[in-house]
């Protein structure tokens, strides 16, 4: 095949995922990178370098928009991000320690990782009132009052302005503070478990806990120097990725904003469920447990 | 609390630091995006080219440390085959990506310059400083972690 057509595969592969991420609040790589190792000639490396440029990007691209509509909120991200950043440097140098010490031990966690994305998946498929939760004044804790965490947005669906609020604040700060600590160490982007801790935890609707999702993700930017300063970024494969995904991006966020909350929902639940299994599938194909079927790992 | 407001219009308020905030994002990613993609054009056009196309379409199978040992003789650690070889099209290309890593940083600290009251100030300057030092941490291990395997080659 001649060597054009892989980027041109790579722009319009990564259009359709860019559509697709900001309305599900995940950014791109848990399809990008897993998809692309079984489609693609190239090395996971490269793979892996594009994935998170394109997950960055994807990510830059859409939050302007959703913040100006109401949509991805600066407030709940000022208060995680600081938490979540310092947590993910952390995890980063212990999961360096952890590959070096036990270079199967990624494997058993990898299967562990995947088996709580699907009780995350579980959890939500039984939960009610997801896409508008209710937070009554007296659910709210004393930090989420204190920082006047709020916000609105305006829903075409039901033609109304939805105001919000967060409960459980201090507690979901832990929670951000572990997802952060998981995703540096496993060097994983952490949009499947942003959207169910903001949605569940934090009481935000379905479409703001996925657009402060992809706010949440512009934090794993400094990874960026980790694929850079290995070489492992080449513009054969990133550019007409992040053409692809900033163009994808731009519709999907506003599609997002037009979307029926109950489909964002459904969308969530779908990715959810696929980087549950392909989690699972490649910590146990890692383990030797089951046959080899997922190139890359 | 949640409250869904029936016919009270279309408009709703976003405050100063969110819309400093979007405003730094979308100029640095615009900037970012050009950057990476006009030398690139000319990257895909043959024009002066670091790696050569046809030699990356040759080793885009190998692992990186693998990719760069054939195609230069040599590892890439840090970012040193970035700068040191800005005449060439496909580094030069890397310096959007460069803008688009710190793009974060400079709205963050847009927000905070913006934000209504002290508390956001301090977290999103806190934030700020952790992004600058999550950026040395992890440039600087990627870049050990290399100098490590290429002196274990050249021992071989």
């Amino acid at each position: 095949m001649a060597w054009w057509f892989w980027p041109l595969f790579l722009f319009v592969f990564t259009l359709l995922i860019g559509i697709i991420s900001p309305v599900s609040g995940v950014g791109g790589g848990v399809l990008f990178v897993p998809l692309c190792t079984v489609i693609t000639p190239f090395n996971i490396d490269f793979i892996r370098g594009a994935g998170l440029v394109m997950a960055v990007t994807s990510a830059l691209s859409s939050v302007p928009y959703l913040i100006r509509k109401g949509l991805a909120s600066l407030r709940i991200f000022a208060v995680i991000a600081p938490v979540m950043v310092i947590t993910s440097v952390v995890g980063g140098w212990i999961g360096l320690w952890v590959t070096n010490a036990y270079p199967n031990g990624k494997y058993v966690i990898k299967v562990l990782l995947g088996a709580i994305i699907l009780l995350v998946f579980l959890v939500m498929v039984l939960s009610k009132r997801v896409e508008f939760p209710e937070v009554r004044e007296e659910d709210r804790d004393s930090l989420s009052k204190k920082l006047n965490i709020w916000g609105e947005y305006y829903e075409p669906n039901i033609d109304a302005i939805i105001e919000y609020t967060t409960k459980n604040t201090p507690l979901s700060i832990v929670v951000f503070a572990v997802i952060g600590f998981v995703a540096g160490m496993f060097g994983l982007g952490a949009g499947w478990a942003n959207v169910p801790v903001l949605n569940l935890m934090m009481g935000v609707p379905i479409k703001v806990a996925t657009a402060t999702s992809m706010l949440i993700i512009t934090a794993n930017a400094p990874a960026i120097g980790i694929y850079l300063t290995k070489g492992a970024i080449l513009p054969l494969i990133v550019v007409p990725s992040i053409l692809g995904i900033t163009i994808g991006a731009r519709i999907g966020a506003k599609v997002a904003e037009i979307m029926k909350p109950k489909f964002v929902r459904w969308l969530v639940l779908i990715i959810l469920l696929i980087a549950g299994v392909l989690n699972v599938i490649k910590g146990l194909q890692g383990m030797h447990v089951i046959p080899h079927i997922l190139p890359g790992v | 609390m949640t409250e869904i407001k029936k016919g009270a219009g279309k408009e709703i308020t976003v405050d100063e630091m969110g819309l400093a905030f979007a405003k730094i994002m979308t100029i640095f990613t615009v900037i970012g995006i050009v950057l990476m993609v006009l030398p690139a054009i000319f990257y895909f056009m043959g024009i002066n080219q670091y790696v050569p196309l046809t030699e990356a379409y040759k080793y885009w199978r190998q692992s990186a440390s693998d990719f760069w040992l054939n195609v230069t003789g040599r590892q890439v650690t840090g970012y040193s085959w970035i700068f040191d070889h800005l005449d060439k099209t496909d580094c030069l290309s890397m310096i959007g990506v460069l803008v688009l890593m710190i793009t974060p940083l400079l709205a963050m600290l847009a927000g905070a310059v913006k934000a209504e009251n002290k508390t956001y100030r301090t977290l999103l300057l806190i934030a700020a400083v952790e992004f600058i030092a999550s950026i040395l941490v992890k440039s600087i291990a990627a870049a050990a972690g290399g100098a490590k395997k290429a002196t274990k080659l050249v021992k071989k």
